[in-house]
């Protein structure tokens, strides 16, 4: 059984965080009020605006895209980096080497029980309460396959993305500015802030050639089309699925190169 | 014990801020590297203001350089915390692993001792960033250059800053309750980046709520209102450097209140 000894890191996560329901409940306050501040802006924005649709999106729509990024957000993030860097600084890196199972999957599969965990206490209450007070404006049909289906390589190719950052840190041993500038960077070019219907046009062009729309924009533009085109779909898949490989491979043999680089202190 | 003076102070915090330079300079890639994660931060917040406010005249009566003086009001503001007070993030760990007891021997104010230990500079790129937002803003809007009015913009930005230390101190002080106080710091912090928008979008509820409870609209809003709109000031705007300093007095005596708390971990 090769996957037996991955269901076993995933079940370790699942406990581990459940047993910090304390952090889960001050995360959800804290989105409370995120959200009620992105509500009232927008709406006061949409109001001054004089028109219902900016850039092709509705107030609703808006609204949905950045509770539901939200939502994604805390489903996705792992905050790898922090990890790695921690594990870099202490040594425990060293222990992680040595087991019969590649870093690079362990680090991942230790992570996929809180995935599992924050998909049913963080993604599905705030769906579920999305479709319930904007009064089913989110479209319920093929398109939620397709969502499911994107959310599968925006996964990967965040932690890829999270991975190669981590990487450098062998090199930096400095972790919190390098994982801030990625945090400021995924957050804003990924649409996860702002939809990147609003972006300016060469901004926006600039930023569809780089993977981190991949990770939020692509999932929630899928979600939230209605009636899909299929080819329409299909690129925007084939899209995720490009980037997803490449990085893979980036930060695949980014690390086995950098492996060899490695200092420890002490260990 | 002879009272102590502020010259006494002054003349211990350089002391203690020149050590603590030194032991940074010896990490000089980290610091290099913070730095520019820094600034990447701001950079990153800029754009995503210009690219939600470009497409917009004016939101809810503030104009698009109204709006920016907000802006680089709240990042002056929000940089003493972030200078001088960011000690408060070690705190949970110097509480929780014991090494805590070893401010409460030094016959100096424990407050004030714990505070100096770290003098964070990369504040000090925010400050450039926020002083530079402001006064761009400020030529725009065509304000007057008057002593009075700078005399008063100074005044105002110090016990503006006040509000934000008291709220870090508050959920910092946390810890000598619930030993992580992670989640609350992280959510405190949050907070800040709510500062920038003007009070008038919320609905009065929220209001009240963003002005008595957690008073983020005195980071930014009611104190710019003095210098942005002279000809109608609230009564709130007049009285908000007394909430500032009425503020910090709070957190103050309640991180004081957890620190005589303190009974160490018996080790």
């Amino acid at each position: 059984m090769k996957l037996k000894k991955y269901f076993a890191l995933t079940r370790c996560g699942i406990l581990e965080s459940l047993q910090f329901r304390a952090s889960l409940l001050v995360m959800f306050a804290g989105n409370l009020v995120y959200l009620t501040v992105v509500y009232f802006l927008w709406k006061s924005i949409y109001a001054s605006s004089g028109t219902n649709s900016v850039n092709g999106m509705t107030f609703h729509d808006t609204l949905i895209y950045l509770v539901l990024a939200t939502a994604l957000f805390n489903f996705m993030e792992m905050y790898a980096v922090w990890e790695i860097g921690r594990n870099i600084q202490t040594g425990k890196i060293v222990l992680d080497l040595l087991k019969p199972i590649k870093y690079r999957s362990y680090l991942f599969w230790s992570y996929s029980g809180s995935f599992v965990v924050n998909f049913f206490t963080t993604f599905l209450p705030t769906f579920i309460t999305v479709c319930i007070v904007t009064n089913s404006a989110v479209p319920l049909g093929i398109n939620l396959l397709y969502f499911a289906l994107s959310i599968v390589p925006a996964v990967i190719i965040n932690y890829s993305i999270d991975f190669i950052v981590g990487t450098i840190c062998l090199y930096t041993e400095s972790i919190w500015g390098i994982n801030i500038m990625k945090q400021v960077i995924v957050m804003l070019f990924s649409g996860a802030t702002i939809p990147i219907a609003f972006f300016p046009k060469t901004l926006k062009n600039i930023v569809n050639y780089l993977p981190f729309t991949s990770i939020y924009n692509t999932p929630l533009s899928i979600l939230l089309n209605g009636n899909p085109q299929n080819a329409n779909i299909l690129t925007m898949l084939g899209i995720q699925v490009i980037w997803c490989i490449a990085l893979l491979i980036v930060s695949s043999v980014f690390w086995k190169i950098s492996l060899r680089q490695i200092t420890v202190n002490g260990g | 014990m002879k009272k102590k003076g502020i010259n006494f102070y002054l003349h211990i915090y350089f002391k203690i801020l020149a050590q603590d330079i030194k032991s940074k300079m010896s990490y000089r890639a980290d610091f290099i590297i913070s730095t520019i994660g820094m600034i990447f931060t701001n950079i990153a917040g800029f754009v995503s203001f210009w690219i939600l406010f470009r497409n917009f005249p004016s939101i809810n009566g503030w104009s698009y350089y109204e709006m920016m003086f907000l802006y680089g009001f709240s990042l002056i503001s929000i940089t003493p915390v972030q200078c001088l007070f960011d000690n408060n993030w070690n705190l949970r760990m110097y509480v929780y692993s014991g090494d805590f007891i070893k401010y409460c021997f030094r016959p100096i104010n424990l407050f004030f001792y714990y505070q100096s230990e770290i003098f964070d500079i990369k504040g000090l790129g925010q400050l450039a960033f926020g002083l530079a937002t402001m006064v761009y803003a400020w030529t725009k809007i065509g304000l007057a250059c008057t002593p009075l009015i700078i005399l008063k913009t100074i005044i105002f930005l110090i016990t503006a800053s006040l509000i934000m230390i008291a709220v870090m101190n508050a959920a910092a002080a946390t810890c000598f309750w619930i030993t992580n106080s992670f989640f609350v710091m992280d959510l405190a912090l949050k907070f800040r980046d709510y500062a920038k928008y003007p009070i008038t979008i919320f609905s009065p509820v929220f209001r009240f709520i963003f002005t008595f409870i957690i008073p983020v609209a005195f980071i930014a809003y009611y104190p710019s209102l003095v210098i942005l709109r002279p000809d109608n000031i609230p009564v709130l705007s007049w009285i908000s450097p007394a909430f500032g300093c009425l503020f910090f007095w709070l957190s103050y005596k309640l991180w004081m209140h957890g620190a005589t708390k303190y009974s160490g971990t018996g080790s």
